[in-house]
């Protein structure tokens, strides 16, 4: 107790900046908030734990998963990976969460629909694209504006254990062709109407000097 | 490609660019051209004439030109809207300096100091008055008018220094540490810094906010530099004039004009190569002396075998006058340990001496008479750590270009938006799926990376640089990868009937896998350096462990590192207690594995060192020039599903090669 007490309780600006990449949605924060202070393992333990799922039911199923296996991995992704929402974001490896958490996200995305309904993988492309352009513009603009986009945001956008969550309802109905090509168009209208409206409002003012990121991406 | 006709006029180049820069400032991104007038018109500059030169009297009244040296400073300033203008000197020194500050209008306002105390309370005054960023700088700095414009308009700057990269600086310039573009150490006479890859060129702008810091620490710098100075301090110093002596005597005192004349001009123009490892370093506490080069190595006693002459001695008081008048190296210290963010503004290629004799001002007239402005500017304008494609196979001439568009009046974001919609014209030629449409892409995605390296360059050489050009860039960057990869899917299953969706997908999910990899882990470096223990001013060392006169059995507990015999991390506890010597140990496999991973770091850092083995790494690393250009050569020879699979095959090595390092690096913490 006295240890935490000395190194101050307010989260340093770059682990805000972690969470934001992680992009929870309303059900993640959720877990996070109920559960995250329960369950004493370390974040990056936790998100490892979760992404295992996948590989796992597909490697023992093939190309015959049960769309029940397949439920039960998405619930233990979103359990497992939303419960780490709530768990401090520092120690060795917690730079392993956030792209763990796109992998499993685009990954599953991805393999509802080669499961599923190969002509819905072009779709799946435009969705994962549409939801790149989110994450990039997430990291560039806490980069260039300082701010994360705002919370309204990510309860709009689902997070991604909304999107899980819906991939999979779209698979159980058998309609991830159109599902994906609605969720690509409209996530494509928000994220891009609200990227350029942050930057309409953004005047620039000189900052002080933070870190000089471009050296963080070996492009 | 169109830079023929342009660059051979390099010679009447200077003024032309000039007003284009200027007229490309005028429509730059949202507003920025006229928040860096408003800014640059309200900075004051405090200019400090108390270095004395060899012969007497004041350095920065060295004739220069028929004038002085500080002449040239103040006309440099005066011509970058800097005209609120502070003149600090010694006491008998006022007359030789007139001169050089007639006409100013308005009339600069002069400061007798004694001692370094009052030039730090001269500061201090000045920053209590006004507002805007204050500039502090030596009167005897002879640098290019850019050099000077880069400080005052840096992009991420609101305070920061001028500074050059390496681990070897300029003569009496003092050294620094930094990462990730920040100062996390600085040195002073009585302030030590070590490793350092970085030193400060004696200019230091304050940014307004910072204000109220500056005037802090600069008061309590005064405090402690009169009367009897803390405990290390003249130890330090001392330090630093054994280093000098041992240096002198094995060079002979005709190595001081050599040293002098040390090539002024950062040659290779890049920004710190070892930057992330010296930050790693800072973060994990590896030893912090264990390859450490030059002369910061000797230690006080090693001096002894150093002969003493008395060319020798004068040499070395002089230079000991010289820094321990440096206020300018204290502030920078006193804000660094402040926790002010300091950034640094790189030299680059541009021109930049100290003279501190009528020789050497005579000598760096000289040199900087041969000096092409515009073409130091230009090679300046090229990102220091680009990959091996880009900087061999696309620099080389894209800075041409962004020369003849800085000429046209071009903007960075036109330029960027020209990039993105010649991608999407690669895309839709890749689309077509025939042959003829496939070399027509391969051609059309280098002409837009092209375009990608010009804007950049172009915003470098005329300095418009906006927050909003930085993230259109790099979105398009993004976007233009990725539309591409449609483009290449669609012409996939067109014209070779192949449905290579799932593997355009897989590309994407890697190539943004691999980038969030390196956002996540930069943020995390990030926090190790915000939470690194902070020094007092008093302190002369810069981190706990290797504060002198703590016995070394206290200042590394050798149950923590037993296992590689080096310093121990620097842990919190030492900042405030030196804990017990038998502190509980780390179980042995802990300290296998910790000390296994120092290792490979030591030997990875060893490869960073030697060029062939560093451009191996970065080609490694699959960065976008080569990822561009995989992608071209195999869609215009192969077919898309080849592209696919290539990148998919190289991006999967990036990414182990990538995850290994870094789980090393983490390990070794």
């Amino acid at each position: 107790m006295s240890a935490v007490a000395a190194t101050g309780t307010a989260a340093p600006a770059s682990q805000r900046r972690l969470l934001a990449y992680r992009d929870d949605g309303p059900l993640a924060r959720a877990l996070g908030r109920f559960l995250g202070s329960s369950v004493p393992v370390p974040a990056a333990v936790l998100t490892v734990l979760a992404a295992a799922a996948v590989p796992v039911v597909l490697a023992r199923g093939g190309d015959r998963v049960s769309d029940a296996a397949l439920g039960g991995a998405v619930a233990w992704l979103v359990l497992v990976g939303g419960v780490a929402s709530g768990r401090t974001h520092a120690g060795r490896f917690v730079w392993l969460v956030a792209p763990l958490l796109r992998l499993l996200e685009y990954g599953s995305l991805l393999s509802f629909a080669v499961l599923a309904a190969p002509r819905a993988v072009p779709m799946c492309f435009a969705l994962v694209a549409v939801l790149a352009f989110h994450h990039y513009d997430t990291v560039y603009r806490l980069r260039h504006q300082g701010v994360a986009p705002p919370a309204w945001l990510s309860v709009a956008g689902g997070g991604w254990d909304g999107r899980l969550v819906l991939g999979y309802v779209l698979l159980v109905t058998g309609s991830l062709v159109t599902g994906y090509l609605v969720t690509a168009i409209v996530l494509a209208i928000l994220y891009v109407a609200e990227s350029t409206a942050s930057w309409l409002r953004f005047t620039r003012v000189p900052r002080p000097a933070g870190f000089d990121h471009e050296e963080d991406e070996d492009e | 490609m169109t830079s023929g006709s342009s660059e051979s006029a390099s010679g009447t180049a200077a003024a032309s660019s000039r007003d284009s820069r200027e007229s490309a400032a005028g429509e730059s991104g949202p507003g920025s051209a006229r928040t860096r007038e408003a800014e640059t018109q309200t900075a004051t500059a405090v200019v400090l004439a108390t270095a004395p030169a060899a012969e007497g009297g004041p350095a920065a009244a060295l004739p220069w030109a028929g004038a002085t040296v500080v002449r040239r400073l103040l006309g440099q300033l005066a011509d970058l809207g800097v005209h609120r203008v502070h003149v600090v000197t010694r006491p008998g020194w006022e007359a030789e300096l007139a001169p050089a500050l007639e006409g100013l209008d308005p009339a600069a306002r002069v400061h007798v100091c004694a001692v370094v105390a009052d030039d730090l309370r001269a500061v201090t005054d000045a920053a209590r008055e006004g507002s805007g960023p204050l500039l502090v700088l030596h009167g005897e700095i002879v640098t290019h008018r850019e050099a000077l414009a880069g400080l005052l308009a840096g992009p991420r700057l609101v305070t920061g220094v001028l500074a050059r990269s390496g681990g070897f600086p300029p003569f009496l310039a003092p050294r620094t540490r930094s990462a990730r573009g920040r100062i996390v150490s600085a040195s002073s006479a009585y302030h030590s810094t070590a490793p350092s890859n970085t030193s400060l060129l004696g200019v230091v702008k304050v940014g307004a906010r910072d204000r109220p810091t500056l005037i802090e620490t600069g008061e309590r710098l005064a405090a402690l530099t009169e009367g009897t100075l803390p405990p290390g301090w003249e130890e330090e110093l001392e330090r630093k004039a054994a280093r000098w002596r041992l240096g002198l005597a094995s060079g002979g005192v005709g190595a001081d004009a050599a040293d002098e004349a040390d090539d002024p001009v950062n040659a290779d123009g890049r920004e710190p190569p070892d930057a992330t490892d010296e930050d790693e370093r800072a973060a994990t506490g590896l030893a912090a002396d264990e390859d450490e080069s030059g002369p910061e190595r000797y230690e006080a006693g090693e001096a002894r075998i150093a002969v003493s002459s008395p060319e020798a001695d004068a040499e070395v008081e002089r230079r000991l006058a010289v820094l321990r008048e440096d206020a300018v190296a204290l502030l920078v210290v006193g804000l660094v340990r402040a926790g002010t963010p300091v950034a640094n503004s790189f030299l680059r290629a541009l021109f930049w001496a100290r003279p501190l004799s009528r020789d050497a001002a005579r000598d760096t007239a000289e040199r900087i008479e041969d000096y092409d402005e515009d073409r130091a500017l230009l090679d300046s304008a090229v990102k220091g750590n680009d990959g091996f494609f880009t900087t061999f196979f696309v620099s080389p001439y894209s800075k041409y270009i962004a020369r003849w568009a800085a000429r046209r009046g071009l903007t960075p974001n036109q330029v960027t938006t020209v990039s993105m919609a010649i991608g999407v014209a690669a895309a839709v030629a890749f689309a077509t799926g025939s042959r003829p449409g496939l070399i027509a892409g391969a051609v059309l995605l280098q002409a837009a990376f092209t375009a990608d390296c010009v804007d950049g360059q172009l915003a470098r050489y005329t300095r418009t640089f906006s927050k909003f050009g930085a993230w259109l860039d790099s979105i398009f960057d993004r976007s233009k990868e990725y539309v591409v990869f449609a483009g290449l899917a669609i012409g996939a299953s067109r014209g070779f009937g192949e449905d290579v969706w799932v593997l355009a997908t897989a590309a994407l999910t890697l190539q943004t896998l691999r980038h969030m990899f390196d956002f996540s882990f930069g943020a995390t470096q990030h926090e190790a350096i915000e939470t690194t223990p902070r020094m007092a001013v008093e302190e002369p060392g810069d981190r706990p462990a290797r504060r002198p006169g703590m016995p070394p059995a206290l200042a590394t507990s050798p149950g923590r590192d037993g296992a590689t015999g080096s310093p121990a991390a620097p842990s919190p506890l030492l900042d405030t207690e030196p804990g017990p010597p038998a502190e509980p140990a780390v179980p042995l496999p802990r300290r296998v594995v910790r000390a296994i991973s120092r290792r490979a770091t030591r030997l990875s850092r060893t490869l960073e060192r030697r060029p062939a083995t560093r451009w191996l790494k970065k080609i490694l690393v699959f960065p976008i020039g080569e990822r561009f250009a995989v992608i071209s050569l195999t869609a215009a020879l192969a077919t898309p599903r080849v592209t696919f699979v290539v990148v998919l095959a190289l991006g999967g090595v990036a990414t182990l090669y990538a995850l290994t390092g870094r789980t090393i690096r983490a390990l070794s913490r």
